[in-house]
């Protein structure tokens, strides 16, 4: 067998330049990836899951669902088939921080695409029976996303962490109870807030060459008015500090899904980039501690993972694994002791040295696509990030120090603090978790 | 309209086959500095013995322990380190492994494959076994066991194949298979069909051919070719199921859920091509037959951007399969009964505009699947593997533009009938309590 290469000289790279400009008083974020057959256009709008009132959890999505259910003459279908006529795929979403809609589209039909979009930034229409059905259908998906165990798990967990009436409290897309209250009124009222010229951003990424960019513009900004009151300071306070335990009963389940965590900063502090290399030492990369205990050492899990989730507000820090019944307890002690562990000890220098290699070497294929390029710009507005984010982003990763991790794993982990949710069958370990010590036990039972 | 969409790409791509037999394609690709490694093995749950399914997936699982000159947990560590992402799968003709690096690593995922096609059984152990057969345990645990549906996929190989036929089990096997196997089945497995022979090597992305092929020549040359491998079990089946199979699963799940699956001719036949524009005319994207009727008009069914799909295997049949989860208070028959109505209408008139929907799509589909690096050797991989040549890949888009209305209404014709169907149910099992107020 040949021996080990060693690497070549690594090619240049870094993250795309791109451009801003301001359009018919709209703000604009464009990217020329030269020969790439597709592009994306699309908005990113200051209307995250964040902003909305908890009592009307789930607005921003049901939102972003109903600009593609009928604009400018064309019902639901009709707008359906204008996009895929020209092979255009429309994307929706809500996370936290934005509401993120567009195409993806051959690069030819780019100014074809921007006119559906702007169509349904501007001119969908929110009609009665739409928003029934949207709701409706929402409240249906929920239903088939919560017989999944790991999605109660983390539903609980958030509410677990965060006070009532944190928005953090509940999940993203809202709940069936939110959901259910919410008026057709309450919706336009939303839209009517949130979306609108001063707070979306226009991102078009893909080969401009011949694209007339400020025309794609213009489709979008021009006429819309730019008027609208201020966000909302978003609550978002976490509950008091100290563990406990929250079981979620499934009877017959052949597997528990554990998760332990607690709340995290955001996405704004400075030793953003030593903790999240912390958390790729503990649950971010497949050599990771916890899934080299609980996989691959133990054979608990199909995998098992941790980090921290940073948003725009604030943030949680999470691990978690579905792990055979009979070894719920068991695998609960190795994952509090791999966060004790690393919190107590910090990590080692190959560690460190893997980790930062690992996530300053993988830019260049993290950002190779359209979409993974105009999902970046997207944080670039979230967070308002400068020009030359990642590129500086990837030096700061390179240049992190294990004093650096180290300080950021005995502060930002917080294992006195640690909720413990176990979605499974508590007939199996519930006897057994009192003495685990990781706080008083609540047993909810899954109503499904 | 589909003129304006018809800058389609051709993958220039070169094939080297080394003397041991390794089938070698290289296509470059200079966009960013980034390369994809992809190597299918010829082996797949087709190829198990009765008594030993799900063994090529736990197989696949014991390639990345370690092997000659590679400790165990050192192979993803050396990819992540270097900047490169992984993984392996298997399923019912194939087993694949990939890694995209920054392309100056190039030579560390070469050398990594090379080390386990050729090295494998010197870090073979006991432990390795017993470890990655628990956690292929819990994989099925997690991924079937334990979730809503779970069992439909199992359900539908059992149904739609016959006992006896390669496909009557799924990829992940049984409990039971798997607690069976022992190390004398990996080393016999590994020794059967893991050979340069066995096995085509894609490197896509950003690299020199002549380097590149240079590179497999140095890292791969040396691995002997195994020569002969044994006949795999006879995939013989009749074109259709020639009946109609029903079954219906109490589960605990949400809402009932039907999966409708039909045999259909296998990929790269002209009935599969036609399938692949049938299956979006009738339920690919919001302008889709199905999306537009049991959605939209009677809202009997929750939104689903792929309603139907068509496998891709060769093995005598695929499947079509369209999947079907009713709204809240919707009775199953109802939805079933509609569905059917809308699949028999499609025979009745298919306007032209349809066509070019659907065309536009698979178009954009197809650019979307082959636009990064990792899709289009995958790709290559497949088409070299399950029909012979790499080249094909520059034909399957013209292939599918150019299927006819007509061709159409026949393959679904042929296909989507009653005696050709599986159709598998789930509903919400009645809880005990439930039953007692009854």
């Amino acid at each position: 067998m040949t021996a080990r290469p060693e690497p070549g000289a690594p090619r240049p790279w870094t993250f795309p330049t791109f451009d801003r400009r301001l359009v018919a008083g709209g703000r604009m974020l464009t990217a020329h990836l030269p020969g790439r057959a597709l592009a994306v256009t699309s908005l990113v709008v200051d209307a995250g899951a964040v902003l909305e009132p908890s009592a009307q959890a789930g607005v921003s999505e049901i939102v972003a669902r109903a600009m593609s259910e009928g604009a400018a003459g064309r019902d639901s279908y009709e707008f359906g088939v204008a996009g895929e006529r020209i092979g255009a795929t429309w994307r929706s979403s809500t996370d936290w921080d934005s509401l993120r809609v567009g195409f993806e589209v051959p690069a030819g039909e780019l100014a074809a695409a921007t006119q559906l979009l702007a169509d349904a930034a501007r001119s969908a229409e929110f009609a009665d029976d739409v928003l029934e059905r949207v709701l409706d259908e929402r409240i249906d998906e929920i239903s088939l996303d919560r017989s999944q165990p790991a999605v109660l798990a983390s539903e609980a967990l958030g509410s677990a962490l965060f006070q009532a009436e944190s928005r953090y409290a509940k999940p993203d897309g809202g709940d069936p109870e939110t959901l259910e209250a919410l008026q057709h009124a309450d919706i336009r009222r939303y839209r009517d807030a949130r979306l609108r010229r001063d707070a979306a951003t226009l991102v078009v990424v893909g080969d401009l060459d011949g694209v007339d960019v400020d025309a794609l513009g213009r489709t979008v900004f021009e006429g819309w008015d730019g008027d609208g009151s201020a966000a909302s300071t978003p609550v978002v306070q976490p509950r008091d500090a100290g563990r406990r335990v929250v079981v979620v009963d499934r009877p017959g389940s052949v597997q528990s899904v554990v998760m332990m965590g607690h709340d995290g900063p955001a996405r704004a502090v400075d030793d953003y980039v030593a903790m999240t290399t912390l958390a790729l030492v503990l649950g971010g990369m497949f050599s990771s501690r916890l899934n080299m205990k609980l996989r691959e050492e133990k054979g608990y899990a199909y995998g098992a993972f941790g980090g921290f989730d940073t948003r725009k507000h604030g943030g949680v820090f999470a691990a978690r694994a579905a792990v055979q019944s009979e070894v719920t307890v068991p695998a609960l002690e190795d994952m509090l002791a791999e966060i004790e562990r690393v919190h107590r000890d910090g990590v080692t220098s190959e560690e460190l040295e893997q980790a930062r290699s690992y996530r300053a070497g993988v830019f260049p294929v993290n950002f190779a696509g359209v979409g993974s390029v105009a999902a970046g710009l997207g944080d670039v507005i979230v967070h308002g990030f400068e020009d030359d984010h990642f590129d500086a982003l990837r030096a700061k990763i390179l240049d992190v120090t294990l004093d650096e991790v180290n300080a950021t794993a005995s502060t930002r982990l917080r294992p006195d603090d640690l909720v413990t949710v176990v979605v499974g069958d508590a007939s199996g370990f519930a006897k057994e978790l009192d003495a685990l010590g990781l706080g008083p036990v609540e047993i909810i039972t899954d109503e499904q | 309209m589909l003129a304006r969409v018809s800058t389609l790409p051709t993958y220039d791509l070169r094939t080297h086959t080394l003397d041991n037999g390794l089938k070698v394609i290289v296509s470059e690709d200079r966009l960013a500095p980034v390369v994809a490694v992809n190597i299918w093995y010829d082996v797949g749950s087709r190829h198990e013995t009765l008594g030993r399914t799900g063994f090529a997936h736990l197989f696949e699982h014991l390639m990345f322990q370690g092997s000659a000159n590679v400790a165990r947990g050192e192979h993803f560590a050396l990819v992540n380190a270097a900047g490169g992402t992984l993984n392996g799968t298997t399923w019912c003709d194939r087993t694949n492994y990939y890694e995209t690096l920054p392309s100056h690593h190039l030579a560390t995922g070469l050398w990594l494959e090379a080390d386990r096609m050729g090295g494998l059984l010197e870090a073979l152990d006991q432990d390795n076994l017993d470890n990655q057969r628990e956690v292929v345990k819990n994989e099925k645990r997690q991924t079937r066991d334990n979730q809503p549906y779970g069992s439909a996929l199992d359900l539908l190989h059992e149904l739609a194949y016959p006992a006896g036929h390669p496909y009557h089990h799924s990829t992940i096997g049984s409990m039971h298979d798997l607690d069976a196997a022992e190390l004398v089945d990996a080393r016999s497995f590994y020794s059967t069909w893991y050979a340069p022979d066995n096995a085509s090597l894609a490197i896509v992305g950003d690299v020199d051919t002549a380097e590149a092929i240079a590179l497999a020549e140095r890292f791969f040359g040396s691995i002997p070719s195994k020569g002969s491998f044994p006949e795999p079990p006879s995939t013989q089946i009749a074109p259709r199921i020639g009946k109609e199979i029903r079954k219906t699963v109490q589960d605990r799940v949400p809402v009932p859920r039907a999966f409708v699956a039909y045999r259909t001719a296998p990929f790269g036949s002209a009935e599969y091509d036609a399938m692949q524009v049938a299956t979006v005319v009738l339920g690919g994207g919001r302008g889709s037959r199905l999306y537009k009727s049991l959605v939209l008009d009677q809202q009997l069914m929750q939104p689903s951007d792929g309603i139907v799909e068509t496998w891709p295997f060769i093995g005598g049949a695929t499947l079509t399969i369209s999947d079907l989860a009713a709204r809240e208070g919707v009775a199953i028959e109802r939805l079933e009964t509609a569905y059917h109505q809308e699949v028999a209408r499609l025979l009745d008139n298919l306007d032209p505009d349809e066509l070019v929907r659907a065309k536009a799509l698979l178009t954009s589909h197809w650019l979307h699947h082959l636009a990064s690096v990792d899709g289009r050797a995958d790709t290559f991989n497949q088409y070299a593997t399950l029909l012979g040549d790499p080249r094909l890949v520059n034909d399957a888009l013209p292939n599918v533009l150019a299927v006819t209305a007509e061709q159409v209404r026949e393959a679904v014709d042929q296909v989507m009938r009653p005696d050709n169907r599986v159709v598998l149910t789930f509903v919400p099992a009645v809880s005990d309590e439930q039953e007692a107020a009854a």
